[in-house]
């Protein structure tokens, strides 16, 4: 069942949380495979589980039971500073709501994971350059968030997530915070960065935007419920 | 490196996004540095001026005293716990004495009371009178315009006075004083010269003072008696050490004292004086620092409440950074900074406070205040020490927050 190339494995995968004296099943042991240059859309209603297994594989968040391979490392039952380092190195996270830090500069914004990567000033700063580059914000580094459009911002986010150069673009709904021209736009960023070779895998609930993903997995209840490969437009 | 300056940015932009909070939660801070600066540079400059005196009496001169305890005592009523009970007064024939000796170069006494002074129909309450030995011009303060008074005029108890500047100016304004007759408690006496007191650290130099031969002010003044003291100066070729041996033999054959018993009289050097001194003054010292860390535990109970308030507001931004990879000690870290950077902003504004009323006090009193380079450190030190002592439990909270809830705080 493996097969070269890859970078996500996951199996058995369950998790359970403790609300009072209830326990909530919010993934009811999982498997999937996610392969290096791929773009996938994960779907499926509000409480199928699909934002805990997106925490699951961005590792901000552990498993109750089952396996986590990431990039051939298993990443179940790390502590928390490994963790961190992994997020920090192989994954790159871009938010509905953007999360930049407000009083800092775009620039700035895209500089913080490398300073969590111990990467000096000199470098950081030219790395964070040509990531706002990449996604056409080269006129706009020294404004704040606050200076920015929505599109604009998302963006920042997306040259953040990109400037370590992750294994993985992890996005949660990117575009749920945006109007249909600019989803549209960001989408189109996806679409390059993709292209450029660029693993992503997308968390939606928006049937347009999970039509642009080559493949697309369905949560139901804590299990995947469906798991669709699209031929190339 | 980079995230300490980082986290003094951080802390800096969220001091100017919240300047009155901010300030409130300094101000304690700023207040307790502010107290250590001036203590300091008070005590400084009071020890300087102690020495002052000291070099001008010259470092041999030592003091017989009836008795002397260092630091502050308090009496239970025994002989042994008064010694002014078992401790005669000191007398002007054990002075002429030990002037006698050849080790010694020069005694003065001094002996002194509060009068009233009169001249026309001008009155001064309570002026100082000290009634010292002829030689005294030689010991403290120099005489201008005028004289001091002669042996002659010392041993006919002639009604003779030097003044100092301020009762001059008190009392004649602007007119030459001397050769003007002045009342001292009731009796007349010719004013023979004006000295210019040493720069006293206790601002006595701002207080009138007259001095008059000790065998005038025996004859005319009321005193209270028995409170004379000698200013011993060894001649220049024997040891200090060895003049005091010989002042104490002879004090101790005039007072008829035996082998077995202790001296009832007190023979102090400068040395001793002024570790007394430091005594009182490090005592002092240490009520104030209490005092001062009273005011910066008030501004650390501050940082806790501004740090945990700064914490919950930005729960989201301490998920993003550990979603992009912070880990719990560079969260740690940062909050650390942020906290030590409040206080020392609080620090800085004490420091220049104080450094400020120091250097008011230096110009405008006569204490020549001085902040010393120590206190500078102490105070930025303690004021650092309490922000991270006090940031300590709010930066451990936010290290501590899963990042999933912390990303869906809203």
């Amino acid at each position: 069942m493996t097969r070269d190339g890859s970078l996500i494995r996951v199996s058995g995968l369950t998790r359970e949380y403790r609300m009072g004296a209830e326990t909530v099943h919010a993934l009811r042991g999982v498997d999937m495979e996610i392969y290096r240059n791929e773009y996938v859309a994960i779907m499926g209603p509000s409480g199928s589980g699909k934002s805990t297994l997106m925490n699951i594989i961005g590792c901000l968040d552990t498993c109750t039971v089952g396996e986590y391979w990431l990039n051939g490392v298993e990443v179940s039952g790390v502590g928390d500073d490994e963790l961190a380092r992994i997020r920090n190195q192989e994954i790159g996270f871009v938010f509905q709501t953007f999360n930049l830090l407000p009083r800092a500069t775009a620039l700035h914004n895209v500089e913080l994971p490398l300073i969590y990567a111990g990467v000096s000033a000199k470098i950081r700063r030219r790395c964070a350059a040509q990531a706002l580059e990449r996604v056409g914000l080269a006129d706009r580094m020294q404004h704040r968030p606050n200076e920015l459009s929505g599109g604009q911002r998302q963006r920042v986010a997306i040259a953040r997530g990109l400037v370590n150069e992750p294994s993985i673009l992890l996005a949660d709904e990117p575009t749920g915070n945006l109007d249909s021209t600019t989803s549209a736009e960001i989408m189109g960023v996806f679409d390059g960065l993709h292209q450029q070779g660029q693993t992503v895998v997308m968390v939606t609930h928006e049937r347009d935007i999970a039509a642009r993903a080559r493949r697309v997995i369905t949560l139901l209840d804590g299990r995947v419920h469906s798991d669709t490969v699209r031929e190339a437009a | 490196m980079t995230q300490l300056f980082e986290g003094v940015g951080i802390a800096l932009a969220s001091l100017r996004a919240s300047k009155v909070r901010a300030a409130l939660t300094i101000l304690g801070v700023a207040i307790g540095v502010m107290v250590v600066m001036v203590i300091g540079s008070m005590i400084t400059g009071i020890n300087r001026g102690v020495e002052d005196i000291f070099n001008q009496l010259g470092p041999r001169t030592f003091f017989v005293f009836r008795f002397f305890q260092a630091g502050i005592q308090v009496s239970d009523g025994s002989d042994e716990m008064s010694p002014w009970r078992r401790n005669p007064p000191l007398t002007v024939e054990e002075a002429d004495r030990i002037a006698q000796l050849p080790t010694i170069h020069r005694v003065v006494v001094d002996e002194g009371a509060g009068r009233e002074v009169e001249h026309g129909n001008r009155k001064l309450e309570s002026v100082s009178i000290r009634g010292r030995g002829a030689r005294w011009a030689e010991v403290s303060g120099d005489i201008m315009p005028g004289r001091s008074f002669t042996n002659l005029e010392y041993a006919a108890s002639s009604r003779v006075v030097v003044v100092n500047e301020k009762l001059a100016s008190e009392m004649f304004g602007l007119l030459d004083p001397i050769g003007k007759w002045i009342k001292i408690s009731g009796v007349p006496f010719e004013v023979i010269g004006v000295y210019i007191p040493p720069p006293d650290i206790f601002g006595e130099g701002n207080r009138p003072e007259a001095v008059i031969p000790h065998s005038a002010f025996s004859k005319y003044i009321p005193h209270w008696r028995g409170w004379m003291d000698f200013l011993v100066t060894p001649k220049e070729n024997t040891t200090v050490q060895a003049a005091i041996e010989d002042v104490t033999a002879v004090m101790r054959s005039m007072r008829e004292l035996r082998p077995a018993e202790e001296n009832n009289f007190a023979i102090v050097t400068q040395d001793k004086l002024l570790d007394s001194w430091n005594q009182v003054t490090g005592m002092f010292f240490l009520v104030m620092i209490a005092l001062s860390s009273v005011g910066l535990m008030v501004g650390g109970v501050g940082v806790v409440a501004i740090m945990m308030i700064s914490v919950t507001e930005r729960t989201r931004e301490i998920g993003v950074r550990k979603a992009l990879g912070a880990k719990r000690r560079e969260i740690l870290w940062q909050f650390l900074v942020e906290a030590a950077t409040l206080t020392a902003v609080g620090g800085a504004i004490g420091m220049l406070l104080g450094g400020g009323i120091s250097f008011i006090v230096a110009n405008a009193t006569p204490l020549p205040a001085k902040v010393p380079m120590f206190s500078v450190v102490a105070a930025l030190g303690m004021s650092i020490l309490t922000g991270v002592a006090f940031g300590l439990y709010p930066a451990a909270r936010a290290a501590r927050l899963d990042p999933v809830e912390a990303l869906r705080y809203e």
